[in-house]
């Protein structure tokens, strides 16, 4: 660690703690910002030398140097230090003085300076603009006549969107700009002549073919009159693109008079007038963009041929640092790949951004290739998020409470149908075989029958587990009051029940019910809040795909939305069901560690009492990597 | 008897060797020839990968990795959270020529397990850092950690010394050695219980049912454990503060004894 920190050492360990603990180790690495109090934190990772970059500064400020210097003080620094990296290993970088605070104070004014060199720029007088200094001749503009070109000034380089035009030239001036063009040419032209050049602008826009139709109108004939134009952008550079006439900028005389021809211009002569035609689906636009991309491929093909055998021997003698292009195909595999598992799509997508971030830069090894590595590093990071974070023993937490002479209280959540009722009867066997009497709260008052079934896995247990084989007190017990009343306060009472008897555990049964559903997320999180449980199990069955992520994000936020506390209670662990229905495609484990950090407490993959398991993460990573 | 069998074989081959052309020969040549250089080698491998290393292990904040640094260099140095693990030859201070190669593993939960499968199986000791102040409210994680190293079928087979350094001394409100040792006994008895009734894990317990810490019937202690445990009491961070040197002299002595 860099030992150098601008101000106390102590207030940079603890953001930058955080900041390792939830994005490096919870392969959240896709986007490089973090934010932790009052701090933004920007960070980069080589992956080479295995370093990694940390700026922070205060959230309030927006600052657009950030980027770059992170860029430049990783690029300053590894030159630097290069050959300690390499020779030394661990006990030279923990004797070696890295003295980079001059480096860094430098390259921070650098930075500071270059952000701040675009001054406001000043609106021209009259008489520096470029209008003054045309002839009036110039200027009148009779009908018929293409108005001349727009004066591309240079301050019209902020708009963003001219950046974004992948084809278009820099040169190309009217496309991207969304403003109004020129600096006050317009106020002599007439209402039709206005409507005419916006008519050509619009047709240019189209004849460029790489953009969508920014206005419905209909479309137009293509350039049948004019000269095709070049369309090869492999082997043409920006002068050829650039199609503003040079002439016109800041000369006084050459107004280009062309040839105006209004069939061009009006279009369509068949069309009735003043009917808006529906937008319809160009798809010749389609055949030219491709033909546009097509070229420029097709030269790098060749040269990659050459280029892609060296690389591959390259990579058997294990010189070869990896490169996102590399990386990207058999990311995308992967990615594929864990969809087809039953991941959820967005994790799958931050999951390969994360890897692809770690793996960037990274030399790899002797005899591997491209895949193995990747592959590897995948399997890793899902071998990490199945760890769980904190501490999953149910019956050391038991045993505490016991202690402590109050019940345990568990509560069960969900969507409808995942399981819940089921998982709970297995999970006080397990409890009652261990010794620990159990007391259900049947909180679920809405749905038919939801009492009753409880009322017969009590009989069934306490059949299999009889209060003579326990000295006399019967191990189960079912704490109902009928249907239609409020589910927090049948909690409540169930749970200064188990205290009074002296029950080690309370089970809390809850309905069933969508996550979009307001009224009912309400009323669990009041049962939550309001009872304040000590574990709150998720129950979601491995079946979900996509919809883990919804129905997660929205049962937590409604926990945090309406508790009143400063910490509120959020979902503790994860019970997954069903996990005997699906054979291999075991996405939806790692889709809701994902999201919420928290561990999976159990696995049901039965009916019946016995089919408890607890999550063995290697084997879940191997059957989700398998082929 | 025995000579009249090997006969026709000897036969059989001098007939082979006067061929003009002995290519089942040749063939058999080359393979003995690869079957050796295999013995060989992996008799080189075996000798190399001898387990020397040293691992410190531990929870988050524990001071391991400021541990390590002040072992190797007697410096101090601030330190952030692991993410990967630190290996570097320490040679004790008594100039005998035997070294060991310590290796600081992270302590953060989603990564210690995956560093200790990786290497257990070159640990010839263990270091168990534990945060004194914290022990405290930590005290079911760490026996926690602690139960799932020593559980570890490979920890067990090698039996590895274990020392378990109370760090972080220098505070005031540090637990002395003793009282940690015997609520780490105490909790590791309940867990012994609590973990081997947890619910199966789903591939079936292909490794078999948890092995048992200990022996039956008798509360738990760490002399029932096949490796010899010890305790000692050290400060990574040092009474001074970060210009001294670290107290860690039980720690220095017992890493000399190891080596």
């Amino acid at each position: 660690c860099f030992q150098g920190v601008r101000g106390p050492a102590a207030a940079a360990t603890a953001p930058v703690n955080a900041l390792i603990r939830s994005v490096l180790l919870q392969e959240r690495g896709g986007n490089n910002s973090f934010t932790h109090e009052a701090l933004t934190l920007k960070y980069k990772l080589d992956n080479q030398f295995e370093l990694v970059f940390v700026v922070g500064f205060q959230k309030i400020l927006t600052l657009t140097y950030v980027d770059k210097l992170i860029d430049d003080v990783h690029k300053e620094f590894r030159d630097k230090y290069r050959n300690e990296f390499q020779q030394k290993g661990a006990l030279g970088l923990l004797n070696g003085t890295f003295d980079f605070k001059d480096d860094f104070m430098r390259l921070l004014r650098e930075a500071e300076e270059s952000s701040k060199v675009r001054a406001p720029t000043v609106m021209k007088t009259f008489e520096q603009s470029l209008k003054s200094q045309k002839t009036v001749k110039c200027m009148i503009e009779t009908r018929g006549e293409k108005p001349k070109e727009k004066v591309k000034t240079k301050k019209n380089k902020g708009s963003k969107k001219e950046g974004t035009e992948a084809v278009a030239a820099p040169g190309k001036a009217p496309a991207g700009d969304k403003q109004p063009p020129g600096t006050g040419e317009r106020e002599e032209l007439t209402k039709d002549e206005i409507l005419q050049k916006n008519r050509e602008e619009f047709f240019k826009r189209h004849m460029k073919a790489s953009e969508k139709s920014r206005s419905p109108k209909p479309e137009a004939q293509k350039e049948k009159g004019k000269k095709p134009r070049v369309w090869d952008l492999g082997n043409s550079n920006a002068k050829v693109l650039d199609y503003s006439n040079s002439a016109t900028n800041g000369s006084a005389e050459a107004c280009p008079v062309e040839e105006f021809d209004p069939e061009i211009a009006l279009g369509d002569r068949n069309r009735e007038p003043g009917r808006l035609y529906d937008l319809e689906y160009e798809s010749d636009d389609e055949a030219e963009e491709e033909k546009v991309i097509q070229n420029p491929s097709k030269p790098s093909a060749k040269k990659g041929g050459l280029g892609g055998m060296f690389g591959m021997l390259k990579g058997l003698v294990g010189s070869k640092s990896l490169t996102r292009e590399d990386m990207d195909p058999v990311l995308e595999k992967m990615k594929d790949h864990l969809i087809a598992k039953n991941v959820a799509a967005e994790i799958a997508v931050q999951l390969c951004e994360s890897v692809a971030k770690k793996l960037e830069g990274k030399v790899m090894g002797t005899f591997t290739t491209v895949t193995s590595t990747v592959k590897q590093a995948l399997q890793e990071a899902l071998v990490q998020i199945l760890q769980p974070q904190r501490r999953v023993d149910v019956l050391r937490d038991v045993m505490d409470a016991q202690r402590h002479r109050r019940p345990y209280v568990v509560t069960f959540c969900g969507v409808n149908g995942v399981g819940k009722s089921t998982n709970l009867a297995k999970i006080s066997f397990w409890l009652i075989e261990n010794g620990f009497s159990v007391l259900i709260a049947a909180c679920d008052t809405f749905r038919a029958g939801a009492v009753e079934q409880l009322r017969t896995h009590t009989r069934r247990l306490n059949a299999l587990h009889p209060p003579e084989s326990h000295g006399g007190r019967t191990m189960v017990q079912l704490y109902e009051k009928g249907y239609g009343k409020d589910a927090a306060g049948i909690a409540m009472e169930a749970i200064s029940y188990a205290r009074n008897q002296g029950f080690d555990v309370v089970l809390v049964d809850t309905a069933g019910r969508m996550q979009d559903n307001a009224p009912l997320m309400t009323a669990l999180a009041k049962l939550i809040a309001v009872n304040a449980p000590d574990l709150v199990l998720f129950v979601g069955e491995a079946l979900v795909g996509n919809e883990a992520v919804d129905q997660l994000v929205k049962f937590n936020k409604a926990l945090a939305d309406h508790s009143m506390a400063q910490t509120p209670r959020l979902i503790d662990g994860i019970v997954l069901t069903k996990f005997d229905t699906i054979d291999d495609k075991v996405g939806a484990a790692i889709s809701m560690t994902y999201i919420t950090s928290k561990p999976i407490v159990f696995v049901g993959t039965g009916q019946t009492y016995c089919d408890l398991r607890s999550l063995n993460a290697k084997a879940v990573v191997a059957a989700l990597m398998k082929a | 008897a025995m000579a009249g069998r090997l006969e026709p074989h000897l036969e059989a081959l001098r007939r082979e060797l006067r061929a003009p052309d002995p290519a089942v020969l040749s063939v058999l040549l080359a393979l003995l020839a690869v079957a050796i250089t295999i013995l060989i080698w992996r008799f080189v491998q075996g000798r190399r990968s001898s387990r020397k290393a040293v691992l410190l292990l531990g929870l988050c904040d524990a001071g391991k990795t400021l541990l390590f640094a002040r072992l190797l260099t007697g410096k101090y140095r601030e330190t952030q959270t692991s993410i990967t693990d630190t290996s570097a030859v320490y040679r004790a201070s008594n100039d005998k020529s035997a070294n060991v190669t310590l290796i600081d593993l992270p302590g953060h939960e989603s990564l210690r397990l995956q560093f200790l499968e990786r290497f257990k199986a070159a640990a010839r000791a263990i270091v168990f850092v534990v945060d004194s102040v914290a022990f405290q409210r930590e005290v079911k994680d760490v026996a926690e950690f602690l139960y799932q190293v020593l559980v570890d079928s490979t920890v067990l087979k090698n039996a590895p010394a274990l020392l378990i350094a109370c760090n972080k001394q220098d505070v005031t409100m540090a637990k002395s050695a003793k009282l940690i040792q015997q609520q780490l006994e105490k909790e590791l008895n309940t867990l012994r219980v609590t973990r081997s009734a947890a619910p199966t894990t789903l591939d079936g317990s292909a490794t078999g049912s948890p092995a048992q810490l200990g022996k039956k019937g008798k509360d738990f202690d760490f002399s029932q454990l096949p490796m010899k445990v010890e305790f000692v009491e050290c400060s990574a961070r040092g009474s001074k503060g970060e210009e001294g040197d670290a107290d860690f002299e039980g720690l220095e002595k017992w890493l000399a004894k190891i080596a």
